[in-house]
């Protein structure tokens, strides 16, 4: 999760001249932005980041303001309401603390699902931050600094997870499979790490749920929300694995990338990886030359949403997730009055499109109910298109995009509509800049693009066979050749390359291609050649990940559950089971899966069972423990006893 | 709180009587209840006025008193009556609309149907009895009971009744009893009681079983007679107090019984102790201070106005505090 860069601050309603806004800026410091004047009942300020990012989690340390809202937009943003919430006002102070002026310095960290859904997939370039503190008038408020953090890399923590949770590591595989972007516990606290530095700096004297909590909860909701989709597509795993490799060759695949702790050295690694490699650290340190650290944290913070998306789509493309059917579509309702209208706005929101009340520049659709409406003529004069209600209705009842055509008003076709999206493949067909730009999971993890070069060699005949139909392929549901590209080959390309969108992008794979078939009659000396030439490289970079502990900060796990056997019975509240089974995990503790001798703790959620007195007579041993007893572990971080938490028969 | 409301005894009772009533015709034949909350707002406010009013145009100074009301009282001033009122009266079909609705479970809507059905006396409504639904039928049943207010030394007494089972239930559980009671009423139209546990939040699961619980002991210990509807987080019913030791019958009383997550118990306590029109001011106040307010949270309004996370609330005074308003005791909460 690499934090986003700032480049400037855009501009700021008000700043002290010492605590300016520009301080913001220098994370590397523990400085603070505050207002010029005591009284200000609120404060803004827009910052500029160095490119358009996806924004995963917010870090925001408070200095005196009583909440604090953060939104997020684009350069081309004008007016104040082009700005969108991410970050809804979040509360720093009570009126009590803000009056007494105790606890100024609250931090609190944003994770994923803390921020506002809609938003966290889309790419921004600025954010505005926006401070109150109505209840004190004589102090500055402002924040002493705040952190953006682009998606963490899906794959970085099969490198970065302990060996000894090997457990843990099955568990993450079987997640994988499911399509979800494997988020391992090792890598949350790699993320979260470079951030603790400012905030031990600070008097964190309140602080919200430790990092491991934090970012587990995070990772639960996120499975969660994905996985229903990917249910539908086991074999989804094909996400790492060649697309025409058969199911064999991908569980092949998949082992291998299982095991990828020593992965072998590829070939066409280039030296850049092992520039790109150092960053994660140099970033901490704020020392690298911009232009490469700019570069760094787009690609993989891209790489899991899309990923996520690409995995969970099925061969035909024109299944769309439901909250992005209509996304792109800007639309103004006219002559519906409520309930109704309310109604047909709240379905047309819950497929991503975005509402206005009033005609804008940027409006797409009009909803009209009849045709003399006032919205009506001005709309028609603008050349908008004008639509009937039934196109949201039939769009949500069949769950996928309809042609807008079908529905318009007159039946006359705007100018503008050529341009519109059809459905889903064509909604995709937009997407491509965006999710073909590199991923370089090397990054962070050297040994899984290691794994993936492997992919690329074992799929690479198959391909050149085939040339012709790989392409259009690509720029459908398999993004694999990309990624087998780009993890091997891009490097040695331009980097401009990288961010030039679709077209550069299988441009470069057909050369890639061509290369491919040149290259395979001489294939074996090609496999030497770069082999050659990278491994020493490559095994560089193994070397430091085996040593995680020194080359990064992850955090010591306390594994105060060493030797504990758990089981996880009857049924959790959404996504506890999961909290649970990381929790259990990253403290060392074993879970079965089944009932056996083993089992010493039983964790429920449910009241007294018949079926525990049964499994009581089997094994004596056994305790009921509510799952409390787990988050009380983990709030102080160490074994706590278990008697005030057990289940115990109901008289 | 009760489907009907008290009116309050002041100098200005003829007004204030007819103003009610008039609400009530809007709300339940004509189901306009915008029209019935400016009625009730404008008897709120001239129920308080220190003064015999003499004209429409001195009530028409008051706040939620406009031209049509003014010049109701007006007509009501000069002729001791209300020709809109008499013609209300005079028409059927209202005046059975308007008695239907005081069974409880018969709503407006419910109302209209059984006397366009030719439904219109309770003697018809028990003929037809098989076309009730459950609640309907308790409130057919216990009719004259509920239409009994409830004396405040009943209240204190079913009050302690409660608080002590809870108590011996598990002393964690938090109990409140709410509506006009907690006011300070001198009687009230039912019992509302608010319950949470600290266990239970609203990022917990529902945890029916903390409800469930306290309706079993209260039915275990005879005092809770009936359910109109139970689920996981409300229980609708009728109670009795034992009359055994006492010289007094007691009626049966309409209870109700919410299990509220713990973070959002203050916010609810406060929006069941009303009153109603205090609650819309404290909320109309919430607005103006940049706050949205409801019967589950108070959260902060952001530039876009999009309400922000529920704010912490650990007492009702929190929330004054938040829209930095002076704390006022639930008695001073009639507006």
């Amino acid at each position: 999760m690499p934090e986003i860069k700032i480049q400037h601050v855009v501009s700021c309603s008000s700043e002290d001249l010492t605590y300016k806004a520009d301080n913001l800026l220098k994370a590397d410091t523990y400085r603070k932005w505050k207002a010029a004047k005591p009284g200000e009942k609120q404060i803004s300020v827009i910052l500029q980041f160095e490119k358009s990012e996806q924004i995963h989690s917010i870090d925001i340390g408070n200095e005196g303001s009583a909440f604090v809202e953060v939104l997020v937009g684009n350069s081309t943003c004008v007016k104040d309401q082009d700005y969108e919430v991410i970050l809804v006002t979040s509360s720093f102070m009570s009126p009590n603390e803000s009056r007494n002026g105790t606890n100024l310095n609250r931090v609190r960290m944003f994770g994923p699902d803390k921020l506002v859904k809609t938003n966290v997939d889309k790419k921004w370039d600025r954010v505005k931050i926006v401070c109150t503190q109505p209840y004190n008038k004589s102090t500055t408020y402002g924040i002493s600094f705040i952190k953006f953090h682009s998606p963490p890399d899906p794959n970085e923590v099969l490198k970065s997870s302990p060996p000894k949770l090997t457990k843990l590591g099955q568990f993450i595989v079987k997640e994988e499979e499911q399509g979800t972007p494997p988020l391992k516990p090792g890598s949350i606290f790699f993320n979260k790490k470079p951030q603790s530095s400012p905030t031990s700096i600070n008097q964190n004297d309140k602080p919200t749920p430790s990092y491991a909590a934090a970012s587990l909860q995070s990772i639960g909701l996120r499975s969660n929300s994905s996985s229903p989709v990917a249910a539908e597509k086991p074999a989804s795993l094909a996400a790492t694995a060649p697309k025409d490799s058969t199911p064999g060759k991908r569980k092949f695949e998949f082992t291998k990338e299982r095991q990828a702790a020593p992965p072998p050295p590829t070939k066409k690694q280039h030296s850049q990886d092992v520039e790109e490699s150092s960053l994660p650290k140099a970033t901490l340190t704020n020392s690298v030359p911009k232009k490469t650290k700019g570069e760094t944290p787009s690609p993989s913070q891209n790489k899991s949403p899309k990923e996520k998306k690409m995995a969970s789509k099925p061969p035909k493309s024109d299944v769309v997730e439901f909250h992005r059917i209509l996304e792109g579509t800007v639309f103004v309702l006219s002559g519906f009055q409520n309930p109704f209208r309310a109604d047909l706005r709240d379905k047309a929101l819950a497929m991503g499109a975005k509402y206005r009340p009033d005609w804008t520049p940027d409006s797409t659709h009009l909803i009209c109910a009849f045709s003399n409406t006032p919205k009506y003529g001005q709309v028609k004069s603008q050349g908008g298109k004008i639509v009937r209600k039934e196109w949201i209705m039939d769009c949500h009842k069949r769950k996928q995009r309809i042609s807008y055509k079908h529905y318009l008003m007159d039946g006359a076709e705007s100018s503008s509509e050529e341009s519109e999206n059809e459905d889903g493949i064509t909604d995709e067909d937009d997407d491509p800049p965006k999710h073909k730009t590199p991923i370089k999971q090397k990054v962070i993890s050297p040994s899984v693009g290691s794994a993936k070069s492997k992919h690329n060699k074992v799929s690479q005949p198959a391909i050149s066979e085939k040339p012709g139909p790989s392409k259009p392929m690509e720029s459908n549901a398999s993004r694999n050749p990309e990624d087998n590209h780009e993890m091997a080959g891009s490097s040695d390309e331009d980097q401009a390359g990288n961010h030039a969108g679709s077209e550069s992008d299988s441009g470069m794979d057909t050369e890639d291609e061509l290369r491919r078939v040149e290259e395979q009659n001489r294939k074996k000396m090609q496999d030497e050649d770069p082999y050659g030439a990278s491994t020493d490289e490559n095994s560089d970079l193994e070397e430091s990940s085996d040593t995680p502990d020194v080359n990064l900060p992850i955090p010591e796990l306390p594994d105060f559950l060493t030797g504990k056997h758990f089981l996880l019975y009857g049924e959790f509240p959404n996504g506890e089971r999961r909290m649970l089974n990381r929790y259990i995990t990253a403290f060392n503790g074993t879970i079965e899966e089944y009932m056996n001798e083993k089992v010493q703790f039983v964790i429920t959620a449910q009241d007294w069972d018949d079926k525990f007195e049964d499994a009581l007579i089997e094994n004596a041993n056994l305790s009921f423990v509510k799952p409390r007893w787990i988050y009380a572990c983990n709030d102080r971080q160490k074994l706590i006893p278990h008697q005030p938490y057990v289940v115990v028969p109901q008289m | 709180m009760s489907k009907r409301k008290a009116p309050q005894e002041s100098l200005n009772e003829g007004i204030t009587d007819f103003l009610i009533e008039l609400a009530n015709y809007e709300r339940n034949v004509n189901r306009a209840i915008h029209k019935y909350n400016a009625y009730r707002k404008a008897a709120s406010v001239i129920s308080k006025y220190p003064f015999k009013i003499k004209s429409g145009a001195e009530a028409k100074k008051l706040e939620g008193v406009g031209a049509k009301i003014a010049e109701k009282i007006d007509e009501f001033l000069a002729t001791g009556k209300l020709r809109k009122l008499e013609n209300i009266r005079k028409d059927d079909t209202s005046s059975s609309i308007n008695l239907l609705t005081r069974v409880t479970g018969i709503g407006p809507a419910a109302a209209r149907k059984f006397v366009e059905e030719g439904v219109k006396t309770l003697d018809d409504l028990k003929k037809v009895e098989h076309k009730l639904n459950h609640h309907q039928k308790i409130g057919l049943k216990y009719f004259e009971d509920f239409e009994k207010r409830i004396p405040r030394e009943e209240m204190v007494k079913m009050q302690k009744l409660i608080l002590s089972e809870l108590e011996k239930l598990d002393p964690e559980y938090i109990g409140t009893i709410c509506g006009s009671f907690r006011r300070g009423a001198e009687s009230s139209g039912d019992i509302d009681i608010l319950l949470t546990h600290p266990d239970y939040t609203s990022e917990s699961p529902k945890m029916p079983k903390l409800l469930h619980a306290v309706v079993e002991s209260l039915e275990e210990i005879g005092f809770i007679t009936d359910t109109l509807s139970k689920g996981d987080t409300k229980f609708m019913g009728v109670c009795q107090l034992d009359s055994e030791c006492s010289s007094f019958e007691f009626y049966h009383r309409r209870i109700d019984i919410r299990l509220i997550p713990k973070d959002q118990y203050y916010c609810g306590v406060l929006y069941f102790t009303g009153s109603d029109i205090f609650n819309k001011n404290m909320r109309a106040r919430a607005l103006d201070m940049g706050f949205t307010l409801n019967e589950y949270s108070i959260r902060p309004l952001g530039v876009t106005g999009m309400p922000g996370e529920p704010l912490p609330v650990d007492s009702e005074k929190d929330i004054f505090d938040y829209i930095e308003w002076k704390y006022r005791e639930p008695k001073e909460r009639s507006e």
